[in-house]
């Protein structure tokens, strides 16, 4: 016990026992295979051989939302998906986090139409966002470690819900980024 | 040295060269200057007299604009004939002329290869909004979904289609036809954002030019 | 809300929370429980998709089963539907070949080939020869990267998982050869109006070689894996068969037609590029099923390879021009911009204005992997594009899947889905 608090003392966790749960949920985020577009190619390339995304980090993609905790969204979202891709993200049990891969995910991408939704967050709350059309794997490797970074933080016991405290967790997240870039 | 003084060392045959190939159907006659020398034009003339109502000839490409009630006809015609053979169905599409002329408003595109005489041809028919076409789905069953595209994107109605319903938007999209001219590329409804925890702002840009 | 002060006009309601809970409802069929038709029979309505492991992108197929067989198949499209199209006619000639890269994005190139050879013809360019070498060996480099997803992703839905990995192993090397040659792996935008406007890099024609080199004993991999496997065999013989006839009228192209037996190949029909002084076969299948289209890809990647040979014969030592000469169509060279004035403004000025080609219409279309990949312009004079076709193969192809799957198992889906070799993003465009 005081080995561990000794150790990770500037960590917000409020148990060991947190830490725990969350370094298993980091070190096998299983994901929803959700390709959607072009970026799926680049998923499906990072979880290939060259770049393993799967046997490096314990992650593994998984047909059905149910047994998935991380979706990744590659791809364009169009309006007639997005009831689909919310209906996905409702079927995913907690914990959940959501990568938006690549610039059509992230805001529209190229595509400013008619039919495409402009990014993915009008549909679904998400956590990390990979720029790049496509994001090489290597990008996508970096997504993924910054969302293991954040899943390590994840508070099971105090989980705070609601628009209010994700608002005071997300300003909290960007004052802490901010003071490690100034130093 | 004056020219006289060369040798005459070319001798020349005196039958006259030919210029047009003895068959009528080859296929040096598909792109022949003198379009009437098209096999495809030759055979719509005998049949359908009044039919065609111009003739593009643009690169190595020949456009034929017809009536549009004839155009089932014409391509049971060309399919079938023998020497000409238009077998196969490339594209079916239409173009919103609403820029470039007054009426008809719409040209229903329908673009043909002929595999024995490996040249394509594109009929063109020009047809008002509500007017409809005749479906070449009793032709060829790959212009089922082609048709379909046509009539989301346009709203050109197909008559003989077997299920004219919208196959590239959903089916209760009520917001019209996008490829038309006087449709904005952003479309005339707002998405209704349904992530209750976003926190951000929405920041919407509008672009009003219709481009650099 | 502030009035606009110029085209660009950012709004912003400064509110934090957006109210519509209810996500709106478009297009969901709902499924049906077993029904009991008036012959007795009992029908099951199955939903495929959107998501779906097998579907290669976001294809849905409702399935109407009697037991394990199909009765009733519609497959509904349209999740990835962008509208680009309609984009096209806001942007510029140039630009509108970004946009290609996005529809069949596992073989950019082919794809940015069609459209600037389309927008060549409009404006009566011809690349020179070294370019139109280079051209060739980017596509067929691209149709070998297609062909190899298609494997991959073919076998891995039938089962044979191990397949996946081989096949996106040799992806990454042709994936390499496209970064070098254009900064990007997957969505190139690599052609240009009249050529190339950059050097080919020194070390690509080695590479390109080497990949040769390598590539056939690969290829004999994935032939030792499956072509003698009765399991497969089992899964794709006599599954899936396409009559000439049907092939015709659905109007198919590519594997899929000349699985069948019609010999239909555009780079033999109506050579483009410098395809007629190559020498090279085009594989034709024999009866049209599943292991046919299987036999003829794979045979299309060994020709590939030889195309790819007498193109770098041809212009591996090679210092000639890539670009046409300049002109009211094809971009003013990259050289002195960076240290010329004049050139670099001629270069702004052609760039930001766009060129206006001729009026009139042009169609062209390229032999792609997945069939025959058609470009449709309609210019009225302006720089910007009237009207923008796409005659995408996959489209047109995928007309056949209810064709197929009338009598079929329903684990034989997959294999017919995979077979025609979709990507949504062209489907939908």
């Amino acid at each position: 016990m005081g080995l561990i608090d000794d150790r990770f003392d500037k960590n917000v966790f409020t148990t060991s026992l947190d830490f725990l749960f969350n370094w298993g949920r980091r070190s096998s985020l299983w994901w929803l295979q959700f390709g959607l577009a072009c970026c799926a190619i680049e998923m499906i390339a990072a979880s290939m051989a060259r770049f393993d995304l799967a046997e490096r980090f314990g992650m593994l993609y998984r047909a059905s939302p149910r047994q998935a905790d991380l979706m990744i969204v590659a791809g364009t979202v169009t309006k007639k998906m997005a009831p689909v891709v919310r209906q996905l993200y409702d079927q995913m049990p907690e914990p959940k986090w959501v990568i938006s891969m690549g610039s059509c995910a992230n805001v529209g991408g190229p595509f400013d139409s008619y039919a495409v939704v402009q990014g993915v967050d009008q549909v679904v709350p998400v956590d990390i966002y990979v720029p790049g059309c496509p994001p090489t794997p290597e990008a996508l490797y970096y997504g993924v470690l910054e969302l293991q970074n954040k899943v390590i933080k994840y508070q099971t016991m105090a989980k705070k819900q609601g628009a209010a405290a994700a608002e005071a967790d997300r300003i909290a997240s960007r004052a802490e980024a901010m003071a490690a870039v100034r130093g | 040295m004056s020219e006289g003084n060369l040798p005459q060392t070319v001798e020349t045959d005196q039958t006259p060269v030919a210029t047009e190939p003895v068959d009528p159907w080859a296929r040096e006659n598909y792109f022949d200057p003198d379009v009437e020398r098209h096999p495809a034009v030759r055979v719509i003339r005998e049949t359908f007299p009044g039919a065609i109502l111009d003739i593009v000839r643009f690169r190595d490409e020949t456009t034929i604009h017809i009536r549009p009630e004839l155009l089932l006809e014409i391509c049971t015609l060309l399919r079938g004939h023998e020497q000409v053979g238009m077998d196969v169905l490339t594209d079916i599409t239409a173009v919103d002329m609403l820029r470039l002329r007054q009426a008809p408003r719409f040209d229903v595109v329908a673009l043909l290869y002929s595999l024995r005489n490996r040249v394509r041809l594109r009929l063109k028919a020009g047809i008002d909004e509500g007017q409809p076409v005749p479906s070449l789905v009793p032709l060829w069953n790959g212009a089922n979904w082609l048709e379909r595209e046509t009539y989301d994107m346009f709203g050109i109605v197909f008559e003989g289609h077997p299920n004219l319903r919208r196959i590239l938007l959903a089916d209760d999209w009520d917001e019209g036809f996008p490829l038309r001219k006087d449709y904005p590329l952003r479309g005339w409804k707002e998405f209704p954002v349904y992530n209750t925890e976003r926190t951000v702002g929405r920041v919407r840009t509008r672009w009003t030019g219709r481009g650099v | 809300m502030s009035t606009p002060v110029s085209d660009f006009d950012l709004v912003s309601d400064g509110s934090t929370l957006d109210n519509s809970p209810e996500p709106p409802k478009t297009g969901t069929l709902t499924i049906s429980d077993e029904v009991t038709r008036p012959d007795g029979s009992h029908q099951l309505v199955l939903n495929m998709g959107p998501q779906h492991p097998s579907t290669h992108g976001v294809l849905r197929v409702i399935l109407g089963l009697d037991g394990e067989v199909i009765t009733d198949c519609d497959p509904v499209i349209g999740y990835l539907h962008r509208g680009v199209e309609k984009i096209g006619e806001q942007h510029r000639y140039a630009q509108v070949v970004t946009w290609t890269d996005r529809t069949d994005y596992v073989a950019a190139p082919m794809n940015n080939l069609g459209c600037i050879m389309a927008i060549e013809k409009l404006c009566d360019v011809t690349a020179p020869e070294r370019a139109q070498y280079w051209r060739v060996i980017m596509s067929e480099l691209a149709r070998i990267a297609s062909h190899l997803v298609w494997l991959g992703t073919h076998a891995l839905d039938i089962g044979a998982l191990s397949m996946s990995l081989y096949c996106f192993r040799e992806r990454e090397l042709i994936l390499d050869m496209f970064e070098i040659f254009c900064g990007a792996r997957l969505t190139t935008n690599m052609m240009e109006i009249g050529g190339f406007s950059r050097p080919i890099p020194e070390l690509l024609p080695s590479m390109v070689r080497d990949f040769c080199k390598v590539f056939p004993d690969r290829q004999q991999e994935y032939v030792d894996l499956l072509d003698a496997n009765p399991i497969w065999q089992a899964r794709t013989k006599g599954v899936g068969i396409i009559s000439p006839e049907a092939a015709v009228s659905y109007a198919l192209t590519g594997a899929c037609l000349r699985g069948s037996g019609v010999n239909y190949d555009i780079r033999k029909a109506m050579p483009y590029l410098v395809y007629d002084r190559l020498d090279f076969e085009v594989p034709i299948g024999v009866h049209g099923d599943v292991f046919d289209r299987y036999l003829v890809r794979m045979e299309e990647m060994r020709q590939t390879l030889r195309i790819i040979e007498q193109c770098l014969d041809a212009v591996e030592n090679d210092d000639r021009p890539l670009m046409a000469y300049e002109s009211n169509y094809v971009m003013p060279p990259h050289k002195g911009t960076m240290t010329t004035a004049e050139d670099m403004q001629r270069h702004f000025i052609w760039v930001i204005k766009g060129f206006s080609p001729p009026v009139g219409e042009a169609y062209f279309a390229v032999e792609h992997p997945k069939g025959e990949n058609g470009y449709y312009f309609v210019s009225d004079g302006t720089p910007l594009p009237y009207r923008w076709r796409v005659r995408s193969p996959d489209f047109v192809n995928l007309s056949v899947l209810p064709h197929m799957a009338q009598g079929a198992m329903l684990a034989d889906v997959v294999a017919l889905i995979g077979t025609i070799d979709i990507v949504l993003g062209s489907v939908d465009r």
